[in-house]
């Protein structure tokens, strides 16, 4: 079978379960109009085959030159070549982050202008380029990543202590936009890259994982800082509901191909800038193989096109229609079951989550399996769902009443995990914050909130981010202590 | 120890589809063959419309197995009713003999491997097959003990000690493989060396098999 019909294959099975549910809630609790439903089926052909054709697109493009790139430096052997390079990178990967730029555009809008989109896009960059560096260094001196990550999350407690709640939303927000479609396996790749030139097989598989949650914490940490800096800003509730008005408004495809080509361009051609210029200085490819790369960029970018129409055309608006209705059905407990179960099975179905479990798989030799990392990563984002479902049923719960015990446990459980697990889970963090997420099931979660009184929208937006950023590092760290246990060899004692 | 019972067994090479390896290797165990080694592997459809739109990648496994004579036939029949191995593009199999094999915890051969030909370009190739981490180990071992050489291949797999599940998935603790060629005059103290710095006669602790190798062409003497 060639690896575009394996695709196929995996992702209409990936994809198959969403709509299976969505049927059934048509046909028993909240029937669906007609015209939605068409969409919502064109939107999962497209989704089917945009999945396909990216994720080809990326095996044998993306990560081919993400890999190529993280040995070419890595071979250069000189520390300023490396900090340098990680900062050019990491800026250049950030600064055309689609997901980066409806963010600043919605921080521009909310601060009515008193922090400008271009003053949000280049300090977040400029704080995810530093820390790519900083993730760059640690592969290279060894260090242990969970030493790293408890310091950098001490860093973000700190200054949440002095940031508005509203900051403090948007800052976890941008930690899951900037690590979105492209840059997850383009960042994979390069820390694997670097890494697998290293001759300590055991650290180097190890240190193939955890660049993806350290650049997203920069993130975090640049957004507060831009915070101490413009203490004075008030936040209007007025603007803030009504910037989430006009996020779920498009609703025909052919309005949405301008937009989602600009997007698509924008967001490969960074890349691509990379790949020539590369080529010319540095890899200086053969033929054979620099075609198989630029039609990797093809693919990718056919794919792209046809997933996001088909995610922003077909499943926006089906999300904040069942979320709409599910609010002012009777049963809670319905709801927030329902939130649990589709919360299992859009996971499933995010690019960056693909290759995510590719890379493990590659890089583990099939030790741990594609599905293992799956079940969990959908168990986890299934709770995170639930959570934010109940949060916004009732109103005493805070943000941080989930964040603050979250990651308290999962810096501690990171002390004791497998270390591989520990890069996977925190990875798989930002990972799982993808587009899928953030429209199918943003639009739901906006959706209950919309119908709920006492909820604030876009407060509650992105709660559910953060939280979807943070379920996965638990779940998989839990994961890794099962591996751990049910690795071990009967009846022989383990000498290590 | 006579040599005909050491060249009872053979190794099993399976190249199949990706996400068959396990379940073969299951089979395998079923039918008295004690574990395998996977790897990861790539291979080319035919295909000239594919290949010119860079589509022809197939993602394969390879499955190493090494037991005697008698069960890798048995397995190998239950093997090929399974995977449809008959049909075009399911897979396939082979076996190649095996002249010494260590580290299966029931037997204990003598390194004596045997001296057919006077042929002068004899080269045994030594796989030893670990626990992910202590590749480099062995290779330390080796070039100590005269090897000029080796490669380190990463692997999945699991003996007769290693075998649970998690969501009904087998899992397979990672290895590693290092291939190395030597002069048959210089395998035996090699080998020996590997045998006891790994303490591979412990059970858990890997297996070295080695075989005969015809034809080298890039190797130096030191």
């Amino acid at each position: 079978m060639s690896i575009l019909f394996q695709k196929i294959k995996d992702n209409l099975l990936a994809v198959i379960p969403i709509v299976i549910i969505v049927m059934i809630l048509n046909f028993t609790i909240t029937p669906i109009e007609n015209h939605m439903l068409f969409n919502f089926f064109i939107g999962s052909l497209m989704i089917i085959l945009g999945l396909s054709f990216f994720l080809v697109g990326v095996d044998i493009g993306i990560t081919p030159l993400g890999s190529l790139t993280g040995s070419s430096i890595a071979k250069k052997n000189k520390l300023w070549i490396i900090l340098l390079s990680g900062l050019i990178l990491g800026f250049f990967i950030s600064i055309a982050e689609p997901g980066l730029l409806v963010l600043a555009n919605q921080i521009d809008f909310v601060t009515s202008g008193i922090i400008s989109s271009l003053n949000i896009l280049i300090v977040v960059s400029v704080g995810i380029a530093i820390m790519i560096s900083v993730g760059f260094l640690r592969i290279i001196f060894n260090l242990p990543l969970y030493k790293l990550l408890i310091l950098l999350y001490l860093i973000i407690f700190i200054l949440s202590l002095f940031t508005t709640p509203e900051f403090l939303a948007i800052a976890f927000d941008a930690s899951g936009a900037t690590t979105g479609i492209l840059a997850v396996p383009f960042i994979l790749a390069l820390s694997v890259g670097i890494s697998k030139l290293k001759k300590d097989s055991k650290a180097s598989e190890k240190n193939s994982f955890g660049l993806i949650a350290i650049a997203s914490s920069g993130a975090i940490i640049a957004v507060m800082i831009l915070n101490l800096f413009s203490k004075s800003i008030n936040f209007s509730e007025e603007i803030v509901s009504n910037s989430s008005e006009n996020i779920s408004s498009v609703n025909s495809f052919f309005e949405l191909i301008p937009s989602i080509l600009k997007e698509s361009i924008l967001s490969l051609l960074p890349l691509l800038i990379m790949l020539l210029i590369l080529q010319i200085f540095s890899f200086k490819l053969d033929v054979r193989a620099f075609r198989k790369i630029i039609f990797g960029f093809l693919y990718s970018f056919l794919g792209l096109f046809l997933f996001l129409a088909g995610v922003n055309g077909g499943f926006m608006d089906v999300g904040t229609f069942l979320g709409e209705q599910l609010s002012s059905y009777d049963n809670n407990f319905v709801v927030i079951i329902i939130g649990f179960i589709l919360g299992v099975f859009t996971i499933i179905a995010e690019p960056a989550v693909y290759v995510l479990t590719h890379q493990i798989e590659e890089i583990t030799s099939g030790y741990v399996k594609r599905k293992a990392v799956l079940t969990a990563l959908s168990i986890g984002v299934g709770f995170a769902v639930a959570l934010s479902v109940i949060r916004i049923m009732i109103p005493g719960i805070q943000l941080w009443h989930y964040l603050l015990p979250g990651y308290v446990i999962s810096l501690i459980m990171s002390i004791f995990s497998p270390k591989l697990f520990v890069g996977i889970a925190f990875d798989a963090g930002g990972v799982a914050t993808g587009p899928m997420t953030a429209t199918f099931i943003l639009a739901f979660i906006n959706g209950i909130a919309s119908g709920n009184e006492n909820a604030n929208v876009l407060i509650d937006g992105f709660g559910m981010i953060a939280l979807v950023a943070l379920a996965p590092i638990i779940s998989l760290q839990i994961l890794g202590f099962i591996f751990k246990v049910k690795s071990e060899k009967r009846g022989v004692k383990n000498n290590e | 120890m006579n040599n005909n019972m050491i060249f009872e067994y053979e190794l099993v090479c399976l190249i199949i589809n990706f996400g068959q390896a396990s379940k073969s290797l299951k089979i395998a165990k079923n039918n008295g063959i004690n574990g395998g080694t996977i790897l990861l592997a790539r291979g080319t459809a035919k295909n000239t419309l594919l290949e010119f739109l860079g589509l022809n990648d197939i993602r394969r496994e390879v499955v190493l197995m090494i037991a005697n004579k008698d069960n890798t036939d048995k397995a190998l029949k239950e093997i090929e009713k399974a995977l449809n191995l008959k049909k075009p593009n399911h897979g396939i199999a082979f076996t190649i003999p095996v002249s010494n094999f260590l580290g299966c915890g029931d037997y204990d051969f003598s390194l004596k491997s045997e001296k057919r030909s006077e042929n002068k370009n004899m080269f045994n190739s030594v796989f030893t097959i670990v626990d992910k981490g202590k590749g480099e180990l062995v290779m330390e071992v080796a070039t100590q003990a005269g090897a000029t050489g080796g490669t380190i291949i990463n692997a999945r797999g699991s003996g007769i000690h290693e075998t649970s599940k998690i969501f009904n998935m087998e899992i397979e603790p990672e290895k590693e493989i290092v291939l190395i060629l030597s002069k048959i005059s210089e395998t035996e103290k090699i080998v020996t060396e590997i045998r006891e710095k790994m303490e591979i006669d412990k059970p858990g602790n890997g297996i070295i098999f080695v075989q005969d190798v015809n034809k080298t062409y890039g190797l130096r003497d030191k």
